[in-house]
């Protein structure tokens, strides 16, 4: 498990306001549990040993066949092409390559994100007006 | 005042720039490539957002994405910090009509001193001494001639398409310009494919000193003295003292006063710094305006008590100068070393994870740095490490802290520069204060 896989899962207890995850997938374990919010200024503490480049491993998602559709630009994130529209998509629904998963406004323009493959949207992890930087999970795709 | 400051870079220079603004009770958002994720700057900045993957080009070049971090973010201003974005006039105008402010000056000014041609003209106007020099391109030996008989020999012959010492030729005998101008030319049209060449003043052992400047946007404008950084290898500068060992306290008023002039015909604001070649009897050439806060920045904060990165900060916040020429004062003197990863004998990069980082410290000792013991150099982007600066009552006493510190400073895991420092630092020139340009070289080919 991964800084990088953490933040992620940390970002799903985030946006659907969780008090505590617990996931198995492919033979590993992890649980996160919330406590109450440290108070602002409390120092980050360093690991003693920062990680290094992160090794090339299958996330739990990717090994429970989720592929992992990332934002390839700054901006926020929004679900349907305007507001009060029907989003894009919901979980469970069946999209095409190229189909359009959401927007991601930057600088005052909409940019449609499409998906890169067929298959089926197993989770949305981000919250509608969330702002998302580069490279930020936004959903999960499972087999079609 | 600002509330939130995006910090657009990376290293040690991002760090700077959070301890400005932490001191300023301002707060911070990093931007970061994906590569600097782990990075110290990221760990200590208020928020982070990463803005795209490794390469420069698609992350701290990647306007759009800079600006929509600031957006998401809620940020009023952006420091550019210096290389990247920090001089591009574009990206201070996109700022500019997103309503955010670039810490720096107007887009205007630094497009003006960007255009090396036009700043010379602009300095020239100014009555600035410019290092004699061709206006156009010569293409003829005729030509050639009548601009070096104008110029005064010694010349070199430049390539006016390019850089890099392609396409150049020192001349110091009439009699041998033609010959010179030929393989230049050639030389020219197969590097960048213009055979087009300036015939230029060449001084045998110039100073490289520069003057950094202050101004405010109420006609406030302060010089604060020089910083010499002719210690280069290949145009990159190595270390970097102030005051310089070549300047008195004349020399140092008029440079100071033709920086102030040059600045403020070219509409500039905030810190920058005007770039002044210094021949053997005390004349003075503009080279050029570098429209940023430089790396060795610390060294001009070291001998005035001030703090640049704040006083950029606070004059691109509409505030005035907080003080005036008269009240600048430089007390002793001071030394950076930049200490990068680099093979000392070939100067080849050295990549890898730092085993062991211990920095110097103890009286008059400063260290700016984003190392640390176990962090892995990103392979894609310049190789400092650390710089590492001291102060001294007078140029004796900083060179032997300088040694000092350079003697404690521990670094496992990858080749560093140390030892050219220190091997620089006992050079009877340098010892001497008869630093060039030229020092450098004739030091690695001792060795």
């Amino acid at each position: 498990m991964d800084l990088k896989e953490l933040k992620a899962l940390l970002r799903l207890m985030d946006s659907h306001d969780l008090e505590e995850l617990e996931i198995e997938a492919g033979g590993r374990r992890v649980r996160l549990r919330r406590r109450a919010a440290t108070p602002a200024g409390v120092p980050v503490a360093l690991p003693a040993s920062l990680p290094t480049a992160p090794a090339a491993q299958a996330s739990p998602d990717e090994s429970a066949g989720l592929l992992a559709v990332t934002a390839p630009m700054v901006g926020t994130f929004y679900r349907a092409p305007s507001p009060g529209a029907e989003p894009f998509v919901k979980e469970g629904d069946l999209v095409q390559k190229g189909s359009v998963l959401c927007i991601i406004e930057a600088m005052k323009l909409m940019n449609e994100i499409e998906a890169e493959a067929k298959g089926r949207i197993a989770r949305i992890l981000v919250a509608n007006g969330q702002p998302v930087e580069f490279g930020q999970t936004l959903f999960l795709l499972g087999p079609a | 005042m600002f509330s939130k400051v995006l910090i657009a870079n990376r290293g040690e220079i991002a760090l700077r720039i959070i301890q400005a603004c932490r001191e300023l009770r301002l707060r911070t958002v990093l931007v970061h490539s994906q590569a600097d994720a782990e990075s110290l700057p990221v760990q200590f900045a208020d928020e982070a957002v990463c803005i795209g993957p490794a390469p420069a080009r698609e992350s701290y070049l990647k306007i759009a994405n800079i600006i929509s971090a600031a957006e998401i973010t809620g940020a009023d201003a952006i420091h550019p910090g210096y290389g990247f974005l920090a001089e591009n006039g574009h990206f201070a105008e996109v700022c500019e009509q997103c309503g955010i402010c670039f810490i720096g000056p107007p887009a205007v000014a630094i497009r003006r001193m960007g255009d090396k041609v036009e700043a010379r003209r602009l300095a020239e106007a100014e009555g600035v001494p410019v290092l004699p020099g061709s206006r156009e391109p010569v293409r003829t030996p005729g030509a050639a001639r009548e601009e070096a008989e104008k110029i005064g020999f010694p010349v070199i012959l430049k390539a006016a398409a390019g850089g890099g010492g392609r396409g150049m030729r020192v001349v110091t005998a009439p009699e041998a310009l033609e010959a010179a101008l030929a393989t230049a030319a050639a030389e020219a049209e197969a590097a960048f494919g213009d055979p087009g060449i300036y015939v230029e003043r060449y001084l045998t052992e110039p100073r490289h000193v520069e003057i950094q400047v202050l101004l405010d946007g109420a006609g406030g404008g302060v010089h604060l003295g020089e910083r010499d950084c002719s210690i280069q290898r290949r145009h990159q500068k190595l270390l970097e003292e102030a005051p310089s060992p070549g300047l008195s306290q004349a020399l140092r008023q008029s440079m100071g006063e033709a920086a102030l002039q040059v600045a403020r015909a070219a509409g500039y604001q905030n810190a920058g710094t005007v770039e002044f070649l210094l021949d053997g009897s005390g004349h003075f050439y503009f080279m050029e305006m570098n429209t940023r806060i430089q790396v060795e920045h610390p060294v001009t904060e070291m001998v005035t008590g001030l703090d640049l990165v704040k006083l950029q900060i606070w004059l691109a916040a509409g505030e005035r100068l907080p003080l005036r020429q008269d009240e600048v004062r430089l007390a002793g003197h001071s030394l950076e070393c930049r200490i990068t990863a680099e093979d000392p004998e070939r100067f080849l990069p050295s990549a890898g994870t730092l085993t062991l980082f211990r920095p110097p410290g103890g009286p008059g000792v400063r260290v700016d740095t984003h190392a640390y013991t176990g962090y892995t150099i990103p392979p894609f982007y310049d190789s400092l490490l650390a710089k590492i600066i001291v102060h001294g009552r007078d140029r004796e006493e900083a060179i032997t802290r300088m040694r000092r510190a350079l003697d404690e400073t521990l670094i496992h895991g990858v080749k560093t520069t140390i030892p050219v420092h220190q091997a620089l630092l006992l050079h009877p020139s340098f010892a001497a204060g008869r630093t060039s340009t030229r020092l450098l070289e004739r030091l690695v080919q001792e060795r």
